[in-house]
């Protein structure tokens, strides 16, 4: 009897819940699967040698045993989590990985990762921290030797030709999640955050054109109302911290507000912005990759000529897209959250509610620590934020 | 009645304490230029990298995470951390970062520098300048302090490739290229900034001066192999200030570390020791906890000598330089080799941490430490990633045990005092047990 594969938001819901499934089976069909942190490692390059890109996660719902063995408690509590995996073994189907310079804990995990867990290949992109001009130089020899790196592994050349129609399946991507991204601009949203969560993590575990049909299903179910949700008066961004559990997002929702925005890697950042077709491809996903990625990692360049800082303007620079995004997404609060121990985003907090403050838009911030039970004590300050802005 | 004096557990250098006030000089000078309407500069430490285009430039630095250190010693950092939160910053993040917003928002409150800070304080600056070496905070803090101070932010680079991907053809001039090309526009940022030209004959002579200095330090504490060990951490640290925090006049700097060279071969020569006796020789990781330096007389007095400390304060392996003309291309191969130098030989030893924690496994053979004191700190990423790797790659590979004791560099309520000595007795019956078992391996200490 032929396997009735389940379609949508169902196909999104089991992949969800056993994410190494799908990645499992494409190994066993001669497919090689390499994993991969955050939003820096330049996808396109596996997608065109026919390797399988597997956004490398933690599991807040596992309790962390062996990782305290290398690295410490006051480390990004879902790098440890993601260690703890990979030292039981849960990443044992990878045959490679690839980081780069994502923070500094990130960076330093790639050795201590690369130190206890031996994978065929690895390879650490070294993005560097400003857009300079330099900086820009440096990042496309970055991925020059990249490309070499898999090009030995694979034992194929990786031809512009190649990448040029990578880049287009996965700017295809990009648009359908911005497509998607739009069902929840009315209100209430055609899908909630909760829903969204869970797509961006399963479209982050398997092959992108299969991530392409999935959306495609995904999009169509959504629009022909397969999804409920309830009017609620607050309709919150979410900012801050990884969050790959629909853990947060389920709280927040629960206690009264729709979440229809974010700006967190597994969701806006990762999607909202495309690789521009150049002649060197190169250039294209050098610039996209440095320039046009919204992350705290990031120090914008400072312009030869500016003798004062204007912290207005500074802020401005920083964050508009964050007001854009409120506005489109008719936005009426903003719920600021890191994990403990984030530096990139903890030294934004004040900045970034001066800004939301300068312009109207109610705020507030909670920290967390990557496991379920952190979020029971907070969900009173998230009642008492969406009851002032309610 | 007369008594008799106690001898002092740890017999500091004498040299250290002249060079210690030629660096607490550089907070006065920062403040009198500013008063004077001279630039000045808040400086991340970058290890070389901006120092030496500042000082060509007369700018004026002060190094806020060393002010952290001196606040924390001072016992005003509580303040600071404390207005820090009350900003609105999370309290997780760098101890230093937190005491310097806090004093920044203190000195914006005041307008002038707080009538409390410790050593002069430091006014504010015309200039902040970031380095993305080893740690978000570095660049993040510089950022963040826009709220209180409206002085330009400037990030220099420093690239971090990973151990394997360093030794790979092209990546080492690709890496030097880089940095080059960002200090060339440091250099103009500077040069529009204070409108003055840059003094490229000052600039060579500065670098030269630069690389003197840490080729003498370094040769300071290859001197610190001889057993008795003559040079504590404590001394240590109070001097990697002139290399690190280099204000104060720099020539005068390398005659007083040239002095401590001579001082340091006469004890080498006469067998004097830090600690006498010295039972333990120990490797300190990472930052102390300068609240509490007080803890170290106390080991001292059980024999415990600190005879080296982690690989970040430390200067660079030396190179040749010599026929490198380009002034920026010599600052770039410093720092660079500074971060990299250990890389080469991580990798033969199948180490993927080629700084931090490689260069543990080379210090401690090559100091013959009998046990590490890794010192987690609360509020620092950086120093305290590697620290159980440490751990694990010492006992695996050289069968030196660790002591681990959680502590902070600036909020004094972090550590433990009491539980550092009680554990301190228990670990020496361990490193005991360790030395016997090295014995029996074959090892040479």
């Amino acid at each position: 009897m032929a396997k009735v594969e389940s379609q949508g938001l169902n196909r999104v819901r089991e992949i969800y819940k056993d994410r190494p499934r799908r990645a499992r089976e494409l190994k066993e069909e001669g497919k090689k699967i390499i994993g991969y942190l955050h939003i820096y490692p330049v996808l396109e390059m596996l997608t065109a040698l026919d390797l399988v890109p597997y956004s490398m996660f933690g599991e807040l719902r596992e309790p962390i045993t062996k990782a305290d063995a290398c690295l410490p408690t006051i480390v990004c509590p879902f790098l440890r989590s993601l260690m703890d995996l990979g030292l039981k073994g849960k990443y044992d189907f990878l045959d490679g990985a690839v980081t780069a310079h994502m923070c500094e804990v990130g960076e330093k995990f790639t050795h201590v990762w690369r130190t206890y867990i031996d994978l065929p290949y690895s390879h650490y992109i070294d993005t560097p921290h400003t857009t300079h001009a330099a900086a820009q130089k440096q990042h496309k020899e970055q991925l020059k030797e990249f490309k070499k790196s898999l090009e030995s592994f694979t034992g194929k050349e990786l031809s512009p030709q190649r990448l040029k129609e990578a880049i287009k399946i996965h700017n295809e991507q990009r648009a359908l999640v911005r497509e998607l991204y739009d069902l929840r601009k009315p209100d209430p949203p055609l899908i909630s955050g909760t829903e969204t969560i869970r797509v961006m993590v399963a479209l982050m575990s398997i092959p992108v054109e299969e991530g392409n049909d999935l959306l495609r299903q995904v999009i169509s179910e959504v629009k022909a109302g397969k999804t409920t949700t309830e009017k609620k008066p607050a309709r919150l961004l979410v900012w801050g911290s990884m969050i790959d559990d629909t853990a947060l997002i389920e709280m927040i929702e629960s206690a009264g507000a729709n979440v229809v925005m974010d700006d967190i890697w597994v969701g806006s950042q990762a999607y909202f912005a495309d690789v521009k077709p150049t002649d060197d491809p190169l250039d294209g996903l050098a610039y996209r990759y440095l320039v046009e990625l919204k992350s705290p990692r990031t120090f914008p360049a400072t312009p030869v000529g500016l003798t004062k800082k204007v912290y207005p303007e500074d802020l401005e620079h920083r964050f508009s897209y964050i007001r854009d995004y409120a506005k489109e997404w008719n936005v009426n609060g903003v719920l600021l959250q890191t994990m403990r121990y984030c530096d990139i985003h903890g030294y934004e907090v004040p900045g970034l509610r001066d800004y939301l403050d300068n312009i109207g838009l109610p705020n507030t911030y909670i920290e967390w620590d990557y496991n379920q039970a952190a979020l029971a004590p907070l969900r009173t300050r998230v009642e008492a934020f969406l009851e002032i802005i309610g | 009645m007369v008594t008799e004096q106690k001898k002092k557990a740890i017999n500091r250098l004498q040299t250290m304490r002249p060079l210690r006030a030629n660096i607490d000089k550089t907070y006065t000078r920062m403040v009198e230029a500013s008063k004077a309407g001279k630039p000045t500069a808040w400086c991340m430490v970058n290890w070389w990298e901006a120092d030496p285009i500042l000082y060509a430039m007369d700018v004026a630095g002060v190094y806020p995470e060393n002010y952290g250190a001196v606040c924390a010693a001072d016992g005003i950092a509580q303040v600071h951390l404390e207005r820090c939160d009350a900003e609105g910053f999370p309290n997780y993040l760098c101890g230093y970062a937190r005491n310097c917003i806090g004093y920044a928002a203190r000195l914006k409150d005041f307008g002038e520098v707080p009538p409390d800070a410790p050593l002069g304080g430091m006014d504010k600056p015309m200039l902040l300048v970031n380095s993305t070496a080893l740690c978000d905070a570095r660049y993040k803090w510089f950022q963040s302090l826009g709220r209180y101070l409206d002085a330009p932010v400037w990030t220099v680079e420093l690239p971090h490739p990973g151990v394997k991907e360093s030794q790979r053809e092209g990546a080492y001039e690709r890496d030097i290229n880089f940095m080059v090309e960002g200090l060339r526009e440091f250099i103009a940022f500077l040069e529009h900034l204070l409108n003055k030209k840059m003094d490229w004959d000052k600039l060579d002579e500065t670098v030269n001066d630069f690389i003197a200095l840490n080729r003498l330090w370094h040769e300071i504490n290859e001197l610190r192999k001889a057993r008795p060990c003559p040079m504590h951490s404590r001394d240590f640290w109070t001097c990697m200030t002139a290399s690190l925090y280099p204000g104060g006049d720099l020539k005068e700097s390398l005659k007083l570390y040239q002095d401590m060279f001579e001082e340091m071969k006469d004890r080498v020569a006469k067998k004097i020791g830090a600690v006498d006796p010295e039972k333990y020789r120990l490797v300190f990781a990472e930052l102390p906890p300068w609240h509490d330096l007080k803890i170290f007389d106390e080991l001292a007095e059980r024999g415990w000598n600190f005879v080296v400390e982690s690989w970040a304060y430390h200067p660079p392996k030396p190179m040749d330089y010599s026929n490198i003309s380009d002034p920026l291309e010599r600052i770039a191969k410093q720092t660079y080799q500074w971060f990299t130098g250990y890389f080469k030989d991580a990798l033969k030893n199948g180490e993927h941490m080629g700084y931090f924690a490689y260069p543990y496994l080379e210090f401690v053979r090559d100091y013959q430490c009998d046990g590490a004191f890794l010192h987690p700190l609360l509020s620092c990423r950086t120093a305290t990633n590697h620290l159980m790797m440490v751990q694990d790659r010492l006992m695996q590979k050289l069968k030196v045990p660790s002591m681990v004791m959680e502590g902070d560099i600036v909020d004094l309520k972090a550590f433990d005092h009491a539980g550092a000595l009680r554990k301190a007795e228990a670990f020496e019956e361990i490193m005991d047990n360790y030395k016997q078992a090295r014995r029996e391996a074959g090892m040479a200490w």
